[in-house]
């Protein structure tokens, strides 16, 4: 087996310019490029030229018509990174069915969360067939019980249905496009409508010259889910824009072996990839342990940064290790984006690297002012996340309305072609966050030299007597703790009897003695009081319970929250200790 | 499936147990319990009824980390949906078994 070719050789290179994604593809079909599926081991298991996913997806597409599914039903799609995904998404493209990508089971014993979830995503799709991986077809048939699914099984079930001679009725211009659970809770779950036209816009401007700039040179390499926009736009649809090959690791064996992301990039010459903070920090971190012997990443000519808070040390950390591997930290790009808006709202500028502003951190809580200072423990360190795609307004805006002018931080509002239609089938949260044609981000932050300083998120933010406090601030402080990870720390607030708010920190540890445990909440606190200066309570949970994620893997604060109020958190979540007899 | 591409297949582990002939299990239950045993919450040894993610201080990401390894060592895959059904260490040293055994 060997990989497509990362260039094409007569056809003509076009960069976006289509009205949808059969139009795409129909294109990039009359070239040699196309995706390529590597394990762990760096071994290709699959590869298919963009033209045999294009005849693969006809085939399914006629299967689909043929079996009597109705233009705008909705086929829902185990998104493990697999050719039977891009068979069965590009599938519903040509038959005018809606592909909604979810996402796969989190680990050990993980199953009755994962059926529940899947029960939610089925119902909130109205999903009348259902697609997975073979390994996940179990669960999906006993999830599907009871649904409006008339098909659920792994694809020998849907290649079972006979192809009819039927015409293809593929998804144009203004039409819809597929389904994107976005970040919301996994308990009501929202699926943004993502339409050919917004995709198109978005994608025009992730790969054009304010963005990727993306060139019939570049070849790019993916670890992210193609559950998620960033794996699925960014990695899927742009690329297909451009007529680009693709290679990709799944997030699970990038997880096994980060640094075999970073082999692939190296043997394949690849030029663009992307990961949130935590993949650079998760490839740092094993590479302490692992040589690096033979990488040359001098090919990197992009490695974008976005779905998470931007962390600028892990960016650092990351460059000085592969700086030796020819890692140019000039590649990183930071980025800020959402589903709501397909996936990119603003890039750094190219070759540029990754630019920080430490501002004060009194004036910032107290004035809501993002005043510069010399970096030192008074200081709070934002990276700045570029300018906002052209064509696409931004606006930072009181809580008045009042639009805010540089260095002064307000909620995030954006308008553009871009911006979603709304969520599917839920009228209420698409009203609460689409106001006059602008897109409530939810999202905090300043203007700084044209470009966007992201904050935070606005729910997330602690008022506590009158002064605005960051939850990322408490959480990376105190999981600087030697004895805790990144991730093990939840802050938020509370409101206290007075009317007034207090903060509690819950801390994802329990160690085993009595003291450690009394030590660690003193450590937490300290550190706390020294960061923001304020008393907080602090929760240990035990780790076989876990801090409470979204579907897409973030931390939710708010479910936090919710549970601490409920009292699941006492005694560490643990199990009451049984009363002696 | 081997890939016949040219580029070179990078091995960023060490595969100790992949060519051992045998392994019992014994050996893997051993082994299993060998890992977890800095997530122990007291006094009371690890055994085979141990439930991983209730009775250990030890959250789904060193879980996964641990699974990880193990596939490593003894060089299998264990599919998404079998991981996501085993709670006891019996039941992880069974599955170890069982996938290597249909090597």
């Amino acid at each position: 087996m060997t990989p497509t070719a990362t260039a094409n050789t007569t056809l003509p290179y076009r960069r976006a310019g289509f009205s949808s994604v059969p139009e795409m593809l129909d294109y990039a079909a009359r070239g040699e490029t196309g995706v390529n599926f590597f394990d762990p081991r760096g071994r290709l298991t699959a590869a298919l030229t963009w033209r045999e996913v294009r005849d693969r997806a006809h085939v399914f597409a006629r299967r689909l018509i043929g079996a009597g599914f109705a233009r705008g039903e909705r086929l829902l799609i185990t998104a493990d990174t697999w050719p039977g995904f891009m068979v069965s998404f590009f599938g519903a493209q040509y038959a005018g069915l809606l592909p909604v990508p979810v996402s796969l089971p989190a680990g050990l014993g993980g199953k009755d969360a994962y059926l529940d979830q899947l029960r939610r995503q089925l119902s909130a799709s109205g999903a009348v067939a259902a697609l997975a991986t073979d390994e996940l077809a179990g669960y999906l048939t006993a999830a599907a019980e009871g649904s409006a699914a008339r098909l659920v099984g792994p694809m020998s079930a849907f290649e079972a249905l006979p192809e009819k001679p039927v015409d293809l009725r593929p998804w144009g211009a203004g039409e819809r496009c597929y389904l994107q659970f976005s970040s919301g809770s996994t308990r009501f779950p929202l699926g943004v409508d993502i339409r050919q036209d917004a995709l198109m816009a978005n994608i025009a401007g992730q790969i054009g010259d304010n963005g990727l700039a993306v060139s019939a040179q570049d070849h790019l390499t993916s670890w992210l889910p193609l559950y998620h926009d960033m794996g699925l736009i960014g990695f899927m649809l742009a690329p297909l824009a451009s007529q680009r090959a693709v290679d990709y690791l799944s997030s699970r064996d990038f997880a096994r072996r980060p640094l075999q992301w970073l082999a692939l990039m190296s043997q394949r010459r690849a030029s663009v990839t992307y990961s949130p903070s935590f993949g650079y920090d998760l490839t740092t971190r094993r590479a302490q342990t692992q040589a690096i012997d033979g990488l040359d990443l001098s090919c990197v000519r992009i490695a974008g940064i976005g779905g998470d808070m931007i962390q600028p040390n892990v960016l650092s950390r990351f460059a000085e290790r592969f700086g030796p591997a020819g890692f140019s930290a000039g590649a990183f790009m930071p980025s800020y984006g959402m589903a709501e808006v397909c996936l990119a709202l603003s890039f750094g500028k190219l070759g540029d690297g990754f630019h920080i502003d430490d501002v004060d951190r009194q004036q910032l809580s107290e004035e809501r002012v993002a005043t510069p200072v010399p970096e030192s423990e008074s200081s709070r360190t934002f990276v700045l996340c570029g300018l906002p795609l052209p064509g696409h307004p931004v606006e930072i805006r009181d809580e008045a309305g009042k639009t805010l002018p540089e260095r002064r931080v307000g909620r995030i509002f954006a308008q553009g072609p871009s911006i979603m239609a709304g969520y599917f089938e839920a009228p209420e949260a698409s009203a609460e966050a689409l106001k006059n044609g602008w897109l409530d981000t939810g999202d905090l932050g300043y203007w700084l030299d044209g470009q966007l300083v992201v904050t935070g998120r606005a729910k997330d933010l602690i008022i506590v007597n009158g002064r605005n406090i960051w939850p990322q601030d408490i959480e990376w402080s105190v999981e600087e703790l030697p004895q805790l990870r990144r991730g093990d720390v939840c802050a938020f607030s509370i409101d206290a009897e007075d009317g007034a708010e207090s903060i509690v920190v819950v801390v994802n540890a329990w160690p085993a003695k009595d003291d450690a445990r009394t030590a660690l909440v003193g450590a937490a606190q300290q550190i706390v009081k020294e960061t923001v200066g304020v008393d907080c309570v602090v929760q240990l949970l035990s780790p076989s319970i876990g801090l409470p994620m979204t579907s897409s893997g973030k931390l939710s604060r708010s479910r936090a929250r919710t549970r601490y109020l409920a009292g699941e958190y006492a005694n560490g979540g643990r199990r009451p200790v049984p009363v002696a007899t | 499936m081997r890939a016949s591409h040219k580029f070179k297949v990078y091995e960023f582990a060490d595969d100790a147990m992949s060519d051992a002939p045998t392994v019992t299990r014994d050996d893997v239950r051993a082994d299993i319990c060998r890992r977890l045993d800095p997530f122990r919450t007291d006094a009371r040894p690890i055994t085979g009824a141990t439930v991983i993610t209730k009775d250990l201080n030890i959250d789904s990401l060193a879980v996964m980390d641990m699974v990880m390894e193990l596939e490593d060592t003894y060089d299998i895959s264990i599919p998404l949906n079998v991981v996501a059904e085993i709670h006891t260490v019996d039941e992880l040293t069974d599955t170890v078994l069982k996938i290597r055994g249909e090597r």
